[in-house]
């Protein structure tokens, strides 16, 4: 979004009382934003009685990795995290490929019963595991994909958002680009993947992020479908799983900053384009 | 962008690419990394619901078993207990996918629609690993076995349990010269008690803890108490309702009364407090070992017969084999040799607290020496537990339309006489439900096996 | 496989046709159709199908085990309209909404108003507001979770407080709501920042010339032109909200909180259908939710329209 990258163009600003008070505020609003994940944090640094110790404390009186260790000794975390991987990955791909190739069917070529289509699928945003979980976990019954990764990545491929999101970029292409390739003598495809691809590339990342935070974090549906812990991802694990002490604060704090942290410190690198990524897929809806 | 740059950009592509790549190949393969990594003949897949104090025993039983015998591979996982664990338990066995062993609480079993999501054991091979019938309490083998066949091998029972503290009380003279707490014999009795262990009561600190808006304590210290008075749920045929309101809304009050008079802090983590000095808890046998753990001077009674005869709730852990198409084979037998060892291995689980349900271990000198365990072994001959349908059972229908209800009379947002009628009415809906797995109702012998 | 197969496979044939651009777009007539396929495939299997099949099995009392289900017309409806249990759990989604939407659409504007109008470090800002939205719901809802116990809990110790959070059930909705505020304002943030930084510079200069102040401004300019992003952060959150199921589970360890009072309409259905094994019901309850979301977006489509006319 180049409105949001457009702030480093501004011209140098000076400290003037209003921003001085300006950035107090913000600085007492983050520290209440980042507290509970640092306490979070610094829970994970302690041992297990100092964890559950009333009255509580912030800061570890004794630092120790014990939670962090355990943790990956119990060797469930490592699973899961490879688990989380493997999904996110294959969803994000797939999602990509299949919603570019429609988004721009739709947005650019004709064919029978396109509007219909359009319709029903525009009719889709509106449906979600939430919504139809029971049903749609008898599908995956069905089709004997209950406890299988594929159970777990095909049915958060379909998602009709993308789809829209594409659907309005490619309609924005302006139309001269592909009919000066097709005079060229290149087919359909071809400006497809030499063309409009490369074009929509701001787009698809918005896309590919989106997706891939959406998927790394989404709980419901996984829960639903995996019941055997060694196929869980980090959400689902973490939640359903226990290790076998009942509930030690201090490894939970660190289990859930294992499944959280990395698309923090994602974040902090690669922040104008996700910042961009949701504003955009989130801005497409209007 | 000069060459460097362009070389990252390959390296990121490829990197990509190879991610992308693995992903698609894990998830083609289908099973889980810890899978491919085991190198073991056999793999036993083994669910419980074992956290806390019955964590720690479980899995050195375990550890155990895997020392002796090395070509089994014991995958073990533990779920978190209650619903979770069920529904997945259920979904897996349904989906085909189902682990290789369980646990489960015996009153679930006949609900779980033993022959669709359970499979039966093999008792000759059972017999091969050393278990037999002979070695429990016939009762108990019986609730394990629906149309001939035995589905739910017993580990244990499991009660609730007065937990008291010795040295907080020992000013008050509540406690006898054997050490143990005075015996109570009606609910005025009680709250006597109670008024003088306040008065040894640190400040900050309840009187005793009561689990008071946790639905499924509720519902256990109902049943223990409703059992006192003798109170029944249906009548033998079960088509029609028995309760008796009247009955229970004595046993609401009664829970009431903890709350108004200020004995306990709702809201209050019961056994921290006990564990900082607060002088009674009610709590199940398995916080034995947490306190024990904290080397605290307690002891342990069943529920009070503060209605005047003895009953206190009572549930039992056993093995069952989730259903699988194909079961069978070296996973299957090692299933039934895990089980019959810890079954026949179970003294850590009775130091955690249990009352083993394999007489031999339950008559050993060692067993009897334990403490407080011998203080409550006496709960075997008076258990309370819930009527036999198949809404019945752990954190099952009955518990959890129930549980609440116990709930808002304690907690004091309606009233014990509201309540118990309210609670006969669900008890009416529920009689009239179908059992969803055979389209049955409990009078139709849904399940009462 | 089929779409790899085409790619072959097109060009060949689009070589041998006339080369002009409204030929080519009748071509597109003929394989447009394999653009949408896979999507299709893919949106057939995990979306309409599930939706008949939720319809169909709304009619039966099929159980979880998949076998020997058998009509029963329109009763799983009527046992639905007439149990207080589902009531409630609507009562509690439709609560939580009431409560979280307006909360979390003025805090985003305060907080993009904020991030926006600081002029250092903008970054930080935007990485603190939006960081918990990073974090899976599970492990979002542990942490709060761990803070509102009581006696262990920051959250009560740094307030100086003891509310009894998780285990009231007066306060645990209220919980379940200041965790979602922390965890999802994130997103709308993001959504006014950007359309923030998408009102031109001169808008404020000119009122500036003309002496409106910082509050005036705000007033007149911003708010106006928020309104259709105001309208969307609305409209999500509703949709979002009514769906309330991970943060409220996780927080209640499964249960459906003190008294029932945090058992979500998501979770009531999930009951039913995995604890319960009712199928047949669940899906009646899944297809009474969807048509409830259907007319809130229905709903929401109808106003963007009348407003749009009106404006013309």
């Amino acid at each position: 979004m180049s409105v949001i990258s457009s702030t480093r163009t501004r011209p140098r600003s000076r400290w003037t009382p209003g921003q001085i008070v300006l950035t107090l505020i913000g600085t007492a609003v983050s520290a209440v934003f980042v507290a509970p994940i640092a306490a979070a944090l610094f829970t994970s640094f302690k041992s297990e009685a100092e964890a559950a110790e009333i009255p509580p404390h912030w800061l570890p009186e004794a630092w120790t990795g014990q939670a962090w260790k355990a943790l990956l000794d119990t060797g469930n975390i490592t699973n899961w995290f490879v688990n989380s991987l493997v999904v996110s990955v294959c969803v994000t791909t797939i999602v990509l490929v299949v919603s570019a190739l429609a988004g721009y069917g739709f947005a650019r070529t004709e064919f029978r019963g396109k509007h219909l289509l359009l319709g029903v699928v525009m009719a889709g945003l509106m449906i979600s595991p939430a919504v139809l979980g029971v049903p749609l976990f008898t599908t995956v019954q069905q089709l004997g994909m209950v406890d299988t990764y594929w159970g777990m990545i095909l049915p958060q491929c379909a998602p009709a958002a993308m789809v829209y999101i594409l659907y309005k970029f490619f309609q924005g292409i302006p139309r001269e680009l592909e009919e000066a390739a097709f005079i060229d003598g290149a087919g359909r495809w071809r400006v497809f993947f030499t063309i409009v691809v490369p074009l929509a590339r701001p787009s698809l990342a918005a896309v590919g992020i989106f997706t891939f935070i959406a998927s790394w974090n989404n709980f419901l549906w996984p829960y639903m479908v995996t019941n055997n812990p060694d196929l869980m991802t980090m959400p689902n694990g973490i939640a359903t799983v226990m290790n076998s002490y009942g509930i030690q604060w201090a490894q939970l704090m660190a289990g859930g900053l294992m499944a959280g942290l990395p698309l923090i410190v994602v974040f902090v690198f690669f922040q104008r384009q996700i910042v961009a990524g949701v504003a955009h897929t989130g801005l497409a809806g209007q | 962008m000069g060459q460097p740059g362009l070389n990252r950009r390959q390296l990121l592509a490829t990197l990509g690419g190879l991610t992308v790549a693995g992903s698609f190949g894990f998830a083609a393969l289908g099973t889980g990394a810890d899978a491919l990594a085991s190198g073991a003949d056999t793999r036993v897949r083994y669910w419980n619901l074992f956290s806390g104090g019955d964590g720690y025993n479980m899995i050195a039983m375990l550890d155990a078993f895997r020392a002796e015998n090395p070509g089994t591979d014991v995958k073990d996982s533990t779920l978190q207990w209650g619903n979770p664990f069920y529904t997945k338990l259920a979904m897996a066995a349904a989906g085909n996918r189902a682990p290789d062993l369980g646990v489960m609480h015996m009153g679930r079993v006949t609900g779980f629609s033993p022959g669709r999501l359970l499979d039966p054991w093999d008792v000759d091979l059972l017999a091969e690993y050393g278990v037999r019938e002979a070695d429990f309490n016939p009762a108990l083998w019986r609730r394990g076995v629906i149309d001939g066949e035995l589905y739910a091998l017993p580990l244990d029972i499991h009660v609730q349990l007065c937990f008291y503290r010795r040295d907080v009380l020992k000013p008050t003279g509540l406690i006898g010269d054997d050490g143990k707490l005075v015996p109570v014999t009606s609910t005025a009795e009680w709250f006597d008690v109670l008024k003088e262990a306040r008065k040894a009561t640190k400040k900050g600190l309840q009187t005793i803890g009561l689990w008071t808006n946790d639905q499924n304590f509720q519902w256990w210290f109902f049943v223990a108490f409703y059992t006192q008075l003798g109170g029944t749920w249906f009548d033998d045929t079960n088509t029609e309702v028995t309760f008796d309101t009247d009955k229970a809304t004595q046993v609401l009050q009664f829970l009431r009364q903890h709350v108004t008079d200020g004995y306990t802090i709702p809201g209050a983590p019961t056994g921290e407090q006990f564990v900082n000095g607060a002088p009674f808890t009610w709590e199940g046998n398995w916080s034995v070992p947490v306190f024990s753990g904290a080397k605290l001077d307690y002891g342990a009674t069943p529920l009070p017969p503060v209605f005047g005869r003895q009953a206190t709730h009572a549930e039992s852990h056993a093995f069952v084999l989730p259903h699988q198409a194909g079961r069978g084979g070296a996973a299957n037998d090692g299933a039934h040799r895990l089980a019959a060892y810890i079954v026949r291995n179970a003294q850590a689980w009775a130091a955690g607290g249990h009352i083993p349900a394999y007489t031999p271990t339950l008559s050993s000198p060692g067993y009897r020496k334990l403490q407080p365990q011998n203080e409550y072994v006496s709960a075997m001959d008076h258990q309370a537990t819930e009527p036999k349908v198949w809404f019945a059972g752990s954190t099952g229908v009955l518990a959890q339309d129930l549980g609440p209800i116990v709930v808002s009379s304690t907690m004091g947002s309606a009233e014990p006489d509201a309540v118990a009628r309210r609670m006969k009415s669900r008890l009416g809906t529920l009689l009239a439900a179908k059992n969803p797995m055979d389209g049955r109702t409990a009078a139709q012998g849904g399940a009462a096996a | 496989m089929t779409t790899s197969a085409q790619t072959v496979a097109v060009p060949a044939r689009a070589r041998t046709a006339t080369a002009t651009a409204t030929v080519r777009r009748k071509q597109g007539f003929q394989h447009g159709g394999w653009f949408v396929a896979p999507f299709l495939a893919l949106f057939a299997l995990f979306v309409i199908w599930p939706l008949l099949r939720g319809v169909y099995l709304s009619f039966t009392d099929a159980n979880i085990s998949g076998d020997g289900a058998s009509f029963i017309g329109l009763d799983n409806y009527r046992e639905a309209f007439q149990d207080e249990m589902m009531w409630d759990a609507l009562g509690h989604s439709a609560y939580f909404t009431l409560l979280v939407v307006p909360c979390i659409t003025v805090l985003a504007f305060l907080l993009a108003m904020l991030a926006h109008h600081i002029e250092h470090g903008k970054w930080l800002w935007r990485l603190c507001f939006f960081a918990p939205f990073l974090l899976p719901s599970t492990v979002a809802a542990n942490m709060w979770q761990w803070l509102f116990t009581q006696g262990i809990g920051l959250f009560n110790h740094t307030l100086g407080i003891d509310t009894p959070w998780l285990t009231d059930k007066s306060y645990a909705m209220l919980a379940i709501v200041i965790q979602t505020l922390w965890w999802t304002v994130g997103f709308s943030f993001l959504l006014y920042l950007a359309a923030l930084q998408g009102i031109p510079a001169h808008l404020y200069e000119a009122a500036k010339l003309d002496g409106a102040n910082a509050w005036h401004r705000t007033v007149h300019i911003t708010l106006p032109l928020l309104r259709n992003i105001t309208g969307l952060v609305i409209a999500l959150q509703i949709l979002a909200s009514l769906q309330l199921f991970d943060q409220a589970v996780v927080m209640m360890d499964f249960g459906p909180g003190p008294e029932l009072s945090t058992r979500s309409f998501v979770q009531y259905t999930l009951e039913q259908g995995f604890t319960s094994y009712r199928v047949g019901y669940a899906s009646a309850m899944s297809i009474i939710f969807f048509v409830l979301i259907a007319v809130v977006a229905l709903a929401r489509m109808w106003l963007l329209r009348t407003r749009e006319e009106g404006t013309r």
